[in-house]
């Protein structure tokens, strides 16, 4: 295992966790070393004729078709074997026993035995029994189906995206070279990669030629790197002659013997072991399970209290346990699991909407308790695309504009200077773009070219208009591109002046390179001799925009004199017969990846919403320094420890670190640190950025903010990126640049790659978790009207007021369209302006919440619900006082003549029905005052009146339901007996309404208190 | 459920503050919160209290507001024993039937002639309509209209002779008036097993103790009774023998019901043994 470790340098494992066995990631980033290592001990050592033999292939002929079928069937195809899915079933049966549906079943249970029991006895009730307990079943089989179904949905999304073109792969098999799908190479394959391939899997190369790689999917590195046939490095993974499943090849072009495939392939490791790390729970899993915990734990033990009691009050053991059937069923919101999934899967919608894909329903919510967040740079908070950020001429900086939707450029242009300049930028460059794009935006036209020629093309076809006319009309009639040993590029051009024979002989090039071959500068158009002055200040210039990050290139020119080179004077680049030095600088132009527009805003929201950015990026600290200042991830006042030991004019030591709030720490400093250090770092520095690190770092940056206690959310696109991605609470995935393995670690894929996106997310997620409080508010408060009636019941001994089958109709029938309704109400205040939750204290349900619903709402409803139930008996005769403990009389079937308060005789179907006017009667209250309730969930805080009645349309949707279902059960289903519906009077709907009022009024008062005396008793106590 | 627990107030306090002043401090807020469900829940038993004084106030004392849940009346038998309408006696054993006889004693006690004084004779035949006068009166029932089921000739209602009585009564429901001629018919599942003699003669019903007034207003009413007398053969002391009594002869009580088995009409079941 350690030997692995030490002699590794790709991937950097903290010196004192080196040991520690608990610490996961160092393990597996060990482990890795350590297989790779083993897996590819040699084979870059190798020499071809060795390589030949080891594989039993032949580098000119390849492996023979029957051989390479023989390997194809012994490894198995070329292809990674994806993440291992819990089986259908598994994950079906998950959802019929998760949160209440135990509860249920117990119930169901119960509901069973006391049938059987009843059967037995020859009790002609026994059947209600056992229809309660198939109902209650149905229940739970039904609400367990719809959670799959929802689940199932959520997951399809993602399948669909996984999808990919299968790839060809050249190779060279019974000495013939041909084209076969990737996934059917074998070791010992002889394949050919161009330029624009991916690579098909692990290669030992052979033969290159100008061949360089994109290693970014795997190491996180945005430069191509060389591949050659040399073995130039101990490690496999640093040396030349490999090249690597699943990057890409830039140019250039090489043949290589495979030698890894599938799932034994770097790439395939690494996916691998993303798998393994666990995934942890989200928080609002987490805060479900506790809200499951607490109704249950409610229901438990009010069940048990009261059947203890109904047994010391010498009830039978089976009427017992038919109580407490019923107190459970009372006490489970048997909807509501239900209704949280739907309102998350809306969010979801809306979020995909807004370019976020979610791929986990619960990290919806995840993304709204973020505390930090770990961003990639390029691309995420750049634009990815190099920009004209600045220009000198004239011993002046400009500035240019870098927005993604440029079309002009505002700076000075008057100057002849510029004129030059633009003549150099617009001639001197290589770049064209792909033909038939007229109708695009200059800045979406795709372009054949390296990143900064791009970026000049671009810059000088917005100034100047058509560059192609321009550089048809300055024939170009020699040139010499760019090469990393002279570091310039030089071309020399006919003028469009028809009346002007001079050649001009253009340049542009590494600045100080491009200075030492310059003997005079243009200012203002004329031509000046290059004295130390001037040479000063472009150092000035130079270091200016260097400092800001940017990649800055010089740029001068010069007139052939006509004289020594006529018109058809021939230029041989070889010889170089003309002349390169002596030239005249004209300026330089800087370029750099500009931020997206839409980030210094997202950045100052996440800043004001108490949101950590931390940027962590591959790239030199400078440039990550400059983009993290001008998004705003490190603002304008504050400074490093370098920044104040600069200031100061002390050596670094000195500076004391508290005093610098951001820091731009470097991969290299980060490799020798411990986690105490890490950790110190993260605490003390609100603003920090990781520069040149590598993705293997990631990892280790997201375990110290997680043992910060933060809720840590991780962009990123390559396969190295997985196990930091696995290991956030939610990972996020680059949809554009993002790699297959990188989104299925993720939880989320950002559609548009944009940072600005994930702020949106977060306000969803967010407003989600306030809305699903409501949402539990409101549910849980009928639980109480729907419990007291059982209680009075087996105390008072008076009619049963509402039947068990009558609860489930107003749990999973009137009460679901409101409950998913408050998941659309709009933020109480800007949500974005408070701090992220805090994961231990804020929770979904707290006390306040369940008091103020159970003890306060709950109890007023059950008031108003009881006054109607004792107006419907009294206006029948029953008057309360005679209801009072005539429990056993009242069922008893041999009774058919009681007396109600009035002398009138009952028979004992007169009184059952009567009794199920009763339970309409309750019904209809309780649905009444939960239209109440539902409007006063719609705020916590503000009144309604400032929140709007009317703004969620939804909600009146939800309350037009809710009185439509109750309409259509009582009128509609009222003569179905076994419902135990009855079609109702109509005055009885009104009964309840003072009630539904006064409970509006008392919410506006505690409102009212909360609002006026906020830190008081009263808020403390009311305020949920 | 219980008293609620004071949220966060108690140990946020103690956080803060150490010693004595944390007692005093959690002391006032358990108070606080203590006193304030007292208040909480003090104003909803009163406004309970109130809405269902107000609601009282609107019913009436003589008669309750709707009876459409009872518009048509039940049947029941006296005596009723306790075994789901099932009579079980030896008739040579007065033990075995002792309960039933005072059972009908005690039932026939309030329409003894000296509890009756007050009532008046009716004229029978004829729906006695009282809505206009201020103090309903009750129509004498005569006791002796039973015959042998009258308690009067038979102290045992002919129990130990093996001719058991039965009074069929109908449920009061205010304000019914049936219409026809009313009267009660039993008939034994199996023929042959039992003969049946209604008193008064054909089971009649008489209109004029309709309609009924209510408790408050109609003090001294006595229901129409009609004693069945089962006068059982000898083939039927053998097994159970299953009776079903109806009222016929009137279009306005309802005697079918399908969920309703005791709305005019009543079953029960009679096993004597010798």
């Amino acid at each position: 295992m350690n030997v692995g470790c030490h002699t590794s340098n790709f991937i950097h494992v903290p010196r004192s966790r080196q040991f520690g066995n608990k610490n996961f990631s160092s393990l597996m980033l060990c482990s890795l070393q350590f297989s790779v290592s083993l897996g590819m001990q040699d084979d870059h050592r190798l020499s071809t004729s060795d390589l030949e033999k080891k594989y039993g292939t032949s580098i000119d002929k390849g492996l023979s078709s029957a051989r390479a079928a023989e390997i194809l069937a012994r490894d198995g195809p070329n292809a990674l074997t994806p993440p291992k899915a819990t089986p259908e079933i598994v994950k079906f049966l998950k959802q019929m026993i998760g949160g209440f549906s135990i509860l249920l079943w117990i119930g169901t249970g119960f509901s069973w035995i006391s049938f059987g029991i009843q059967l037995a006895q020859g009790v002609d009730s026994a059947f209600d029994n056992l229809y309660l307990g198939v109902v209650l079943a149905l229940v739970v089989i039904l609400t367990g189906i719809f959670a799959y179904y929802q689940e199932a949905k959520s997951t399809n999304i993602m399948a669909s995206f996984s999808k990919m073109i299968p790839q060809q792969a050249l190779v060279l098999r019974n000495a013939e070279k041909k084209e076969v799908p990737a996934d059917q190479l074998v070791v010992g394959d002889i394949v050919e990669i161009k330029g624009g391939d991916r690579i098909p899997a692990d290669i030992r190369l052979i033969f290159t030629q100008g061949c360089k790689v994109d290693n970014s999917s795997l190491t996180g590195e945005s430069e191509p790197q060389s591949r050659s046939c040399d073995f130039t490095h101990e490690n496999p993974l640093e040396t030349r002659n490999i090249a690597f499943y699943s990057t890409t090849c830039v140019e250039g072009t090489a043949t290589g013997i495979v030698i890894n495939t599938g799932d034994r392939t770097i790439i395939g490791r690494i996916a691998s072991l993303a798998s393994g790390v666990g995934n942890e729970k989200t928080p609002i899993a987490i805060e479900i399970e506790h809200f499951v915990y607490l109704v249950a734990g409610v229901a438990i033990s009010i069940g048990v209290l009261f059947f203890i009691i109904s047994v010391s009050m010498r009830y039978k053991i089976l009427d017992s346990i038919i109580f407490l059937i019923g107190i459970i069923v009372a006490n489970v919101p048997e909807g509501l699991l239900a209704t949280v999934t739907v309102s998350l899967s809306l969010t979801a919608k809306r979020m995909a909407k807004k370019n976020c894909l979610v791929k986990n329903l619960e990290a919806v919510e995840t993304l709204g308790s973020t505390s930090i967040i770990c961003s990639d740079k390029t691309g995420t908070l750049t634009q990815n695309r190099m920009t004209v950020a600045h220009l000198w001429f004239d011993n002046q900086i400009y500035s240019a504009d870098t927005s993604e939707d440029q079309t002009t450029q505002p700076f000075d242009q008057s100057s002849p200077s510029w004129t030059a300049l633009s003549k150099i930028v617009t001639l001197c460059n290589r770049a064209e773009f792909r033909p038939g794009q007229e109708n695009l935006p200059i800045m979406k036209r795709v372009v054949v070219g390296d990143a900064s020629e791009t970026a000049l093309l671009k810059f000088s076809e917005v100034i100047l208009g058509d560059v192609m006319s321009i550089r048809a009309q300055n024939k170009k009639v020699a040139e010499i591109p760019f090469n990393s040993t002279n570091k310039f590029q030089l071309s020399i051009h006919e003028t469009d002046d028809p009346h002007d024979k001079r050649f001009l002989l253009v340049m542009k090039g590494a600045p100080e390179r491009i200075l030492e071959r310059c003997s005079t500068i243009m200012i203002n158009g004329k031509e000046e001799p290059l004295d130390s002055e001037k040479a000063e200040a472009f150092q000035t210039a130079y270091m200016e925009l260097g400092g800001m990050g940017e990649r800055v290139l010089g740029f001068c020119h010069l007139y052939l004199p006509e004289n020594e080179f006529p018109e058809n004077f021939k230029f041989d680049t070889d010889s170089m017969n003309f002349p390169t030095s002596n030239l005249c600088f004209v300026g330089l132009l800087s370029m750099i990846d500009p931020p997206r527009s839409t980030v210094p805003d997202a950045v100052s929201k996440c800043r004001s919403a108490g949101i950590k950015v931390i940027m962590v990026t591959g790239d030199h600290p400078i440039t990550a320094k400059a983009i993290a200042k001008s998004v705003g991830i490190i603002s304008a006042t504050s400074e490093t420890v370098e920044d104040i030991a600069k200031r100061l004019n002390i050596p670094v030591e000195q500076v004391n670190r508290r005093e610098a709030t951001a820091a731009v720490v470097n991969g290299m400093e980060l490799k020798d640190m411990s986690s105490e250090q890490l950790d110190e770092i993260l605490r003390e520095h609100s603003e920090i950025v990781f520069a040149r690190t590598s993705p293997q770092q990631k990892l280790i940056i997201v375990e110290g903010c997680q043992r910060q206690g933060a809720v840590v959310a991780v962009t990123g696109d390559g396969v190295n990126d997985s196990p930091a991605l696995k290991k956030a609470d939610i990972g996020i995935a680059m949809g554009i640049a993002g790699s297959d393995a990188a989104k299925n670690a993720a939880d989320m894929v950002l559609l548009d790659d944009n940072f600005a996106s994930i702020v949106t997310g977060v306000e969803e997620g967010r407003l989600i978790f306030d809305n699903l409080k409501k949402t539990i508010a409101y549910t849980l408060t009928k639980n109480i009207a729907e419990l007291c009636p059982f209680l009075i019941y087996i105390i008072a001994s008076i009619p049963m007021p509402i039947g068990t089958i009558t609860i489930l109709f107003i749990d999973l029938g009137t009460d679901i369209i409101p409950s998913v309704a408050l998941a659309y109400e709009k933020a109480e205040s800007d949500i974005m302006n408070r701090r992220p939750r805090n994961k231990r204290k804020d929770r979904l349900v707290n006390e306040q919440l369940a008091v103020y619903s159970y003890l306060q709402i709950g109890i007023m409803q059950s008031v108003g619900a009881f006054v109607t139930y004792f107006t419907v008996y009294a206006e029948q005769g029953f008057l309360p006082s005679t209801l009072l403990g005539v429990r056993v009389d009242w069922e008893s079937n041999a009774i058919n003549d009681f007396e109600d308060s009035y002398g009138q005789q009952w028979t004992k179907y007169q009184r059952t029905y009567l009794q199920w006017t009763g339970y309409t009667a309750f019904f209809v209250s309780i649905t009444i005052q939960q239209v109440a309730d539902l409007i006063i969930r719609k705020t916590r805080r503000n009144s309604i009146f400032r929140q709007g009645l009317f703004r969620n349309k939804v909600i009146w949707v939800g309350i037009f339901s809710q009185i439509g279902i109750a309409l259509i059960l009582t009128y509609g289903l009222g003569h179905v007996t076994a419902l135990n519906f009855t079609p109702l009077r109509f005055q009885y709907w009104f009964v309840a309404v003072p009630f539904a009022i006064l409970i509006w009024v008392y919410d506006e008062i505690r409102k009212l208190l909360i609002r006026r005396y906020p830190g008081s008793w009263w808020d403390k106590n009311m305020y949920y | 459920m219980g008293a609620a627990a004071p949220p966060g107030t108690c140990s946020s306090g103690s956080a803060l503050r150490p010693g004595i002043q944390v007692i005093n401090f959690c002391f006032f807020f358990t108070g606080l919160i203590l006193l304030f469900y007292l208040v909480f829940y003090g104003f909803l038993a009163a406004l309970f209290t109130f809405t269902m004084w107000v609601m009282l106030q609107t019913l009436s004392s003589d008669i309750p507001k709707y009876r459409d849940r009872i518009s048509s009346p039940g049947l029941m038998i006296s005596p009723k024993p306790d075994t789901a309408l099932e009579f079980y006696f030896n008739r040579s054993d007065s033990q075995s039937y002792s309960e039933y006889v005072t059972t009908l004693q005690s039932f026939l006690e309030s329409y003894n002639d000296s509890k009756q004084s007050q009532n008046i004779e009716c004229t029978p035949g004829k729906i006695f309509d009282q809505s206009d006068a201020a103090v309903k009166k009750a129509c004498r029932f005569n006791i002796s209209d039973l015959g042998q089921c009258s308690g009067k000739e038979d102290a045992n209602f002919g129990y130990s002779k093996g001719t058991p009585c039965v009074l069929v009564k109908m449920n009061r429901v205010i304000g019914l008036k049936p219409e026809g001629e009313p009267h009660i018919q039993c008939t034994p599942k199996e023929e042959g097993v039992v003969n049946i003699n209604y008193f008064p003669p054909n089971g009649a019903m008489d209109l004029m103790y309709f309609p009924y007034y209510g408790k408050s207003l109609h003090a001294h009413y006595l229901q129409p009774l009609v004693a069945v007398q089962l006068a059982i053969t000898p083939n039927g002391t053998k097994e159970e023998i299953a009776i079903e009594c109806k009222i016929l002869g009137s279009p306005n009580l309802k005697n079918q019901d399908d969920r309703d088995k005791f709305l005019g009409r009543i079953a029960f079941k009679v096993l004597m043994s010798e």
